[in-house]
């Protein structure tokens, strides 16, 4: 039986309408937004309503009321009768059981709803192809508390019909990386045996070793006791396994074994151990294969005149007199420092002696790295990485450590693996021995601001390349979840083709930006004070924007 | 395509003119029913002085401490703030809205006839509880009624009002309204009075209100719901006239009378003429320059009207002077009923006195500001009641569509 809570308002002033009610409650009834209420309606059907914003009001005309109410002033005075107030609510109108859209009637009975009427009330009831993307709570703190496993339809975030997740939130506070790696834990779970769709997943480290043992479970060692408990029985109730990650591979730079400076924060030990069990390797970029990807050096550079671009066309000009033959990048830096050189004759004079010396500083700083050399041992846990990329399988995870390396180095990388992935997809190396990619492949990038912000320069190779998977991925079956502290910093082709979006908690400051337009204040205000773990979902299928929770996450948490 | 095509069909609002009330009414007393512009009575409410006929003199001592002058309570009041407890847990209210609804002639010797304005009034009577420093209604009663001149009943038959009641109560609108008028009370037309006709029907209506009233005290007190933990404090004077029954039944008047021990009148209203000094002579500043959160000393009163009952009076600041309009503002008039032989003979206890005024003056908080006139009067708890009693009316548009 549903617990009556109040009465529809309707006035003059403020009536009901097709789109929204207010209705009036007791004023210690504990409601929250995104609570849903049920209305009755005519025809035996019923309205459900979102709650957007809960005012109490007393019959004090003004303040000044309130003040004389104290002896004029007196902070110490207490009433012996409280005033009479009350609490009413005002709530969006999200579905009727009769498709009956009229406004509902003034003093129609408010009710809480049943578990089975705010999934219909949502339209989580009909969702095909479910995949859990979080739980919902209602009512909390009432004995009439609801919690709900909230679905998501795959196709709408795997493609095709939508596709991408973009996730904003503050660091720490909003556990961004926990959210995405939660999802992709789902998705693992769902497509693990699944005939019909593969999935497989390429997630890029960019703190830490954050995600560099999510095939380990959760010792929960830094949890308050009964922690884990609750934790993997909340999994189970999501409908999910109590296991990390599986097929799980881990690329990190190479570093020669007698330098001092690593590229990861893995130890050494672990690094052994993750090579004894075959799940690491080490990559490196050769010059012959990798010189394509120079440009990638020069994300952030801006190149108003194209002389980077048309050096860079040069270098990987087959037939050029200058690069053509080279295959060591000890070569092609002397090369270029040649070009560099006063009185150099240039290339017939049309790329200057200044441009040349810009772009040798670029490239020096760069490559001056181990991981850029001659050959790969593959006896010794080396690999290149776009080779092991292309090999990617159903299921298989792959985590490429960027953490530790310089910026630069960083869009490297990340250009060269998601050029990889999008080529691999697009069926340019489908004439290559032992090419079987899996139909979606899921790309994770934390910090999407570095490549697609909306002040990185238009001629970006990186930019271009984000915005060719976020544009064209979905029918492709590449799918970007990035990441994001400030998603109004965000370039708005990239956001604007995001079918699934994510608001953790964020500052007042973000909220007001225009991006945050769309959002009542209520919700505004409350994306300042979200909990860790609970997020702002909205999504093509949603009939409005969900509050979510997520579980604490299920692999090995390093703490700094 | 015509309405009725269309499967819609409105129902006929007016229904035959001989059904109306004023119809039926003209047709009963012989009056002729003039249709004439109805409107309110009600001025709205605005602070006043009552200028009561009634006299109140200090030499009467009416409690067992002779005070001479003004009882400082701050410090009681202060004290019992902070104590949080209540022994003040029922409040009532009666009020009235009267509405002239029609002219009608009544002809008189030969072609003469005179012209009497009707007026209806609707009466609502409540009691509100406290409990836990939030107000619940306990009991409401709501009244129609209608007053009309004495020469309407021509040949002053007995049982002439009853029968017309009775007659218009079976008009068809009012009961498919579920309205039932109580009573007609007739209003005298002799010119020994210069009141004008609306007042003195008014008056009729606001001395039914009246009654009404000391009913629900009444029923109150007969519930035993008050007890010395629960008192009653009645928005008015405690003026009450014992019936006929209690008359008769010596011993249950009795025990009816000991009940009102737990009711204590709180008038915002008073005349500050009737207050005298000592010396017998009014002295309205006695009471203007009563000090904040002080009281006056007890008077008795004694009304030949009411039969062998004695109040005991007494006068409380609620706001300082300075804070208000007039130095009556603020200033509250407690009426309390002698009961036991003992109060009858040396007053009510001093101290009961004290307790009871700062309990009083510590409801001087929350404050109606702004939504009444009389914020400085009132009671925040009598406020409401009134409020709650007021909420329960007929619209003025429905029932002046009665007529």
């Amino acid at each position: 039986m549903s617990t009556l809570i109040g009465r529809i308002l309707a006035t003059e002033k403020s009536p009901t309408t097709i789109d929204e009610f207010n209705f009036w409650t007791n004023s210690d009834l504990k409601l929250s937004a995104f609570d849903i209420v049920k209305v009755e309606h005519i025809d035996e059907s019923y309205t459900f309503g979102v709650i957007e914003n809960i005012s109490h009001i007393t019959d004090a005309q003004s303040f000044l009321t309130n003040f004389i109410s104290s002896d004029f002033g007196d902070v110490n005075i207490d009433e012996p009768t409280l005033r009479v107030g009350m609490n009413y609510a005002k709530a969006k109108v999200s579905f009727n059981s009769g498709n009956l859209y009229t406004p509902v009637h003034n003093n129609a009975k408010v009710y809480l709803a049943t578990a089975e009427e705010i999934t219909m009330a949502l339209g989580l009831d009909k969702i095909q192809n479910p995949l859990v993307c979080g739980s919902l709570k209602m009512y909390e703190g009432t004995p009439e508390e609801v919690i709900l496993p909230v679905h998501l339809n795959s196709k709408f975030i795997l493609g095709p019909e939508g596709a991408h997740l973009n996730i904003s939130g503050i660091s720490g506070l909003a556990a961004k990386t926990s959210y995405a790696m939660f999802l992709m834990k789902a998705i693992q779970d769902q497509y693990h045996n699944d005939v019909g769709a593969s999935v497989a997943f390429v997630i890029f480290n960019v703190k830490g070793k954050d995600l560099m043992a999510i095939d380990r479970p959760n010792d929960f060692s830094s949890d308050s006791p009964g922690e884990k408990e609750r934790t993997l029985a909340e999994y189970e109730a999501l409908g999910l396994s109590t296991v990390p990650f599986k097929n799980v591979k881990y690329y990190i730079p190479y570093t020669s074994s007698n330098s001092a400076k690593q590229s990861t924060y893995l130890t050494k030990g672990e690094i052994q151990d993750n090579i004894g069990t075959g799940q690491l390797k080490k990559f490196k970029y050769i010059y012959s294969d990798d010189k394509e990807n120079i440009e990638m050096m020069f994300a952030d550079i801006d190149d108003p005149t194209q002389t980077m671009e048309s050096i860079i066309s040069k270098i990987i000009d087959k037939e050029d007199n200058d690069f053509g033959g080279l295959s060591t990048w000890d070569d092609f830096m002397e090369k270029v420092t040649e070009k560099a050189q006063k009185g150099s004759p240039g290339d017939k004079g049309d790329i200057s002696v200044l441009s040349w010396r810009k772009f040798k500083r670029v490239v020096r700083k760069a490559i001056q790295d181990d991981m850029f050399a001659n050959g790969v041992n593959s006896s010794k846990a080396e690999c290149h990485l776009a080779d092991e990329l292309k090999l990617i399988r159903k299921n298989e995870v792959h985590v490429i450590d960027i953490a530790k390396l310089p910026e630069d180095k960083q869009a490297f990388v990340f250009g060269d693996a998601v050029r990889t992935i999008y080529n691999l997809k697009l069926g340019e190396y489908d004439t290559e021995s032992s090419i079987d990619p899996p139909s979606r492949i899921i790309i994770f990038i934390d910090e999407l601001n570095k490549y697609a912000s909306k002040d990185v320069p238009k001629t970006s190779p990186i930019l271009r390349e984000i915005l060719d998977v976020t544009e064209r991925g979905r029918s492709l079956g590449v799918i970007l979840f990035a990441a994001e502290q400030f998603r109004s910093a965000i370039h708005a082709r990239v956001t604007g083709n995001c079918a699934t979006h994510a608001y953790g908690r964020t500052n007042s400051i973000e909220t007001s930006a225009k991006d945050y337009s769309s959002l009542p204040n209520t919700y505004k205000n409350m994306l300042t004070r979200l909990e860790q773990g609970d997020y702002l979902v909205q999504n093509p299928i949603f009939r409005s924007i969900l509050k979510i929770n997520f579980p604490k996450p299920i692999y090995k948490q390093f703490k700094q | 395509m015509s309405a009725e095509d269309s499967g819609f069909m409105i129902e006929p609002v007016c229904k035959p003119k001989d059904n109306k009330v004023m119809n039926l009414l003209a047709d009963v007393t012989g009056g002729t029913s003039y249709k004439a512009h109805k409107y309110a009575l009600d001025h709205s409410e605005r602070p006043s002085v009552d200028y009561g006929s009634s006299e109140i003199v200090w030499k009467r001592r009416a409690e067992t401490t002779l005070h001479k002058t003004y009882v400082d309570l701050s410090d009681r009041c202060q004290k019992l703030a902070g104590q949080d407890d209540q022994i003040l847990s029922y409040f009532l209210d009666g009020s009235r809205r009267v509405f002239k609804v029609d002219d009608m002639a009544f002809s008189q010797s030969g072609n003469r006839s005179v012209i009497y304005p009707v007026v209806a009034g609707q009466i609502g009577v409540g009691c509100c509880r406290r409990v836990g420093k939030k107000m619940v209604p306990a009991k409401f009663k709501r009244e129609f009624v209608l007053s009309m001149p004495d020469v309407a009943d021509a040949d002053r038959k007995s049982g002439f009002w009853p029968a017309t009641v009775k007659k218009i109560n079976e008009c068809d609108e009012l009961k498919r309204l579920g309205i039932v008028f109580s009573t007609i009370l007739p209003y005298k037309t002799s010119k020994n009075d210069d009141k004008k006709y609306e007042d003195r029907a008014t008056a009729s209506i606001q001395d039914k209100m009246i009654e009404r009233e000391k009913d629900l005290v009444a029923e109150l007190v007969r519930e035993g719901k008050l007890n010395q933990d629960n008192y009653l404090v009645k928005d008015g004077s405690l003026e009450y006239r014992p019936t006929k029954e209690d008359n008769a039944d010596k011993k249950k008047y009795q025990t009816f009378k000991n009940n009102f021990s737990w009711v204590i009148g709180a008038s915002k209203n008073f005349n500050p003429e009737v207050c005298m000094d000592v010396s017998g002579k009014p002295n309205p500043g006695f009471i203007a320059n009563l000090p904040l959160y002080h009281r006056t000393p007890v008077a008795e009163y004694e009304n030949p009207m009411l039969g062998d009952i004695k109040f005991a009076v007494w006068y409380i600041r609620l706001r300082d002077k300075t804070r208000t309009r007039t130095p009556f503002d603020g200033i509250l008039k407690v009426e309390k009923i002698l009961v036991t032989e003992e109060e009858n003979e040396h007053g009510i206890e001093s101290d009961l006195v004290d307790t009871l005024s700062a309990y009083l003056m510590n409801e001087r908080n929350p404050v109606c500001y702004g939504s009444d006139l009389r914020w400085a009067n009132h009671l925040y708890p009598i406020y409401l009641t009134e409020s709650f009693v007021k909420s329960r009316y007929l619209s003025t548009e429905s029932f002046l569509h009665l007529f």
